[in-house]
């Protein structure tokens, strides 16, 4: 799978492109900033990117003004976004497109190998993968319909939105699949959500409403 | 719809005027006060030369013409939608002491002559402000109801006196022009011109100002300075108490994997790790620390994007509301973001209220951060509420902060800082 990294850390830039390599990934290019990004997805032939959110030449958001870009250029273009902090606002404009193939993730989550090969794996495959701080930011307000779930769901939830499948989560929560599957149901019965879609489109949904 | 545009100019132009008009008109009773207040201050003034008496009836005086030009401060300040700051200091105790400093405050002059103007100026205009105000609606009536008028005393419409009705209407119509337009047009420069001298008259003067400037600076810069300190050894101490300790943690583990990982590869996987888990610790540690030197989101987003992402994570749902915000200085953003912050805290955590309200706003050189909720009011300084810390926040910017929280509610934290502009 080809890869291009869009980090400005050199540090970083060199640890991901270790990372990605040994892992199976073919990274294509390193850049550090978002105009030759655009113009490597342009010429075509790249299958994922993992971008960080500030980049020169301001160090603000860039990388997130990046990812959308690129994927006005190639539609569903597979983009992780990654940084040092999480911001609910930012998710909900990443996934703002409902094409799926994103992942928008902490820094620190780096450091989980396998995690991180997996999400980056997911996105590629036109999944997401969302942070859990994300998703405990959205469970704190106290008019969020996720109030009505129990713990239990919540728990199901948050696996959901980080993109996992109901066999993942099973295993991960140690249950049955049939019980994720049940809960999956409850939740969205709660929630008022049309049941049935799978993968990114939960996540979307979810988020949808909580942003209403 | 281009052809409804000069209507609604029109609507939008009558409704200044009638707000004008209206200011102008209650001008008119605040200027026969005035006018009262004035006549009895001479009586008092008169007192104090003919016996010791007036000294005592002066000072009372005085302070009722303080509160009566505050009143017209915040009326004024409304009308012209900016603020002019009572300027007061507060008096001294001591009879003495007090009438002293009432008499030697150059504002007891400027607001002596504020009276002057207000009974002059106010009651002429308030004249005026009235005849605009029922001209409109009277003329109507008067043109309609002409003949109601008895024998011998005419109806006058335009100042002439009415037969019939070509007349009554041709001089309807002609005071109906005459009076909409001053409605429209008349009446709005002349209560901005009332106003506008009301308020240097009742605004400080630039001597006042800046004496007054160079107290609360001194003072604030070293508050300011005291708080910046303080925060430096904060943060010091939460890198070297937090990171940096779990860095060498972390690193000591590393060595000790590293020295065992032939003798003990088992060990050295534990190890390993924890050392992974040490680090992932000291990230979100870090992370925490920087939120608290200077908020990521507000340097990527400015301060209008890191609210709106306050109220998207706020327990107490939260709405935002925004003018036209200027240019604000960084420190400003960065006071205002942790005053939102901290207000929607403590509306999580003591008001028990439903819903809460952001508004930032500019007037002047000012930005206004106001949060309002809907809980049980009741929000008493100094009882653990954060409210001491969002004040000294605020004064170390030299703005100004107001907690108006009635038991039963509704709170309302309000801050002014100024943009230097």
């Amino acid at each position: 799978m080809r890869v291009v990294i869009v980090e400005d850390s050199a540090v970083l830039a060199e640890g991901l492109n270790l990372l990605l390599s040994t892992s199976g990934f073919e990274v294509v290019a390193t850049v550090d900033q978002a105009a030759p990004f655009l113009k490597i997805v342009e010429e075509g032939g790249t299958d994922a990117a993992v971008v960080d959110i500030r980049l020169p030449p301001t160090f603000r958001d860039e990388g997130v003004q990046a990812a959308l870009a690129a994927r006005r250029l190639v539609p569903g273009l597979p983009v992780l976004v990654f940084s040092q902090y999480v911001e609910q606002v930012y998710a909900r404009e990443l996934l703002s497109d409902g094409r799926g193939g994103v992942g928008y993730l902490l820094k620190d989550r780096v450091s989980r190998v396998g995690d991180f090969i997996d999400a980056l794996k997911r996105v590629a495959a036109g999944g997401t993968a969302i942070d859990p701080d994300v998703i405990g930011q959205l469970l704190v307000r106290r008019d969020s319909p996720l109030t009505r779930l129990t713990a239990r769901e919540r728990e199901v939830l948050e696996q959901m939105a980080q993109g996992l499948s109901n066999a993942e989560i099973a295993a991960k929560l140690v249950v049955t699949e049939r019980a994720v599957h049940k809960h999956i149901g409850n939740i969205f019965a709660k929630l008022d959500l049309d049941p049935g879609d799978s993968g990114h489109r939960r996540v979307r949904a979810v988020l949808t409403y909580l942003d209403a | 719809m281009p052809d409804m545009l000069p209507f609604l100019r029109l609507t939008e132009r009558a409704e200044k005027g009638t707000r004008a008009a209206l200011y102008l008109s209650v001008g008119l009773g605040t200027g026969l006060v005035s006018l009262l207040i004035l006549a009895t201050l001479l009586v008092s003034v008169a007192l104090v030369a003919v016996a010791g008496a007036g000294l005592i009836v002066l000072p009372v005086h005085l302070s009722l013409v303080r509160r009566w030009a505050d009143a017209e401060r915040r009326r004024t300040g409304s009308f012209l939608g900016r603020v002019i700051p009572p300027r007061h200091r507060p008096l001294p105790a001591g009879f003495g002491a007090r009438l002293r400093a009432t008499l030697l405050d150059t504002v007891t002059l400027r607001e002596v002559a504020w009276l002057v103007w207000q009974a002059v100026a106010g009651v002429a205009l308030g004249l005026i402000g009235m005849v605009a105000l029922v001209g409109v609606p009277s003329t109507l009536l008067q043109t309609a109801l002409w003949w109601m008028a008895p024998d011998g005393e005419p109806a006058t419409l335009a100042l002439r006196p009415v037969s019939d009705w070509p007349s009554a209407l041709l001089l309807g119509a002609v005071q109906f022009t005459v009076l909409s337009a001053l409605l429209l047009w008349g009446a709005r420069p002349l209560a901005r011109l009332h106003a506008t001298v009301a308020a240097a008259l009742l605004g400080r003067s630039r001597v006042d100002r800046l004496a007054e400037r160079v107290e609360t600076l001194s003072h604030t810069r070293a508050g300011a300075l005291d708080a910046h300190a303080a925060e430096l050894r904060r943060i010091e101490r939460d890198l070297h108490d937090g990171t940096q300790a779990r860095l060498v943690a972390l690193a000591m583990r590393l060595g000790l994997a590293r020295s065992r990982i032939d003798e003990d590869p088992e060990q050295a996987a534990r190890l390993l790790a924890e050392a992974q888990s040490g680090a992932e610790e000291a990230m979100t540690e870090l992370r925490q620390v920087i939120r608290t030197i200077y908020p990521p989101v507000l340097s990527d987003r400015g301060l209008v994007g890191a609210v709106e992402a306050l109220a998207a994570r706020s327990v107490v749902p939260a709405t935002v509301s925004v003018d036209d915000l200027g240019a604000v200085p960084a420190s400003v953003e960065a006071t205002a973001y942790h005053l939102v912050a901290e207000a929607l805290t403590n509306v999580a955590k003591h008001a028990e209220a439903s819903r809460a309200e952001i508004s930032l706003s500019r007037i002047g050189g000012w930005l206004r951060i106001a949060v309002t909720d809907d809980g049980r009011g009741g929000v008493e300084e100094g009882s653990g509420t954060g409210v001491g810390g969002m004040r000294r926040r605020v004064a170390a910017l030299d703005g100004e902060f107001t907690v108006v929280s009635p038991a039963g509610g509704p709170t309302r934290v309000e801050a002014l800082l100024p943009c230097g502009s």
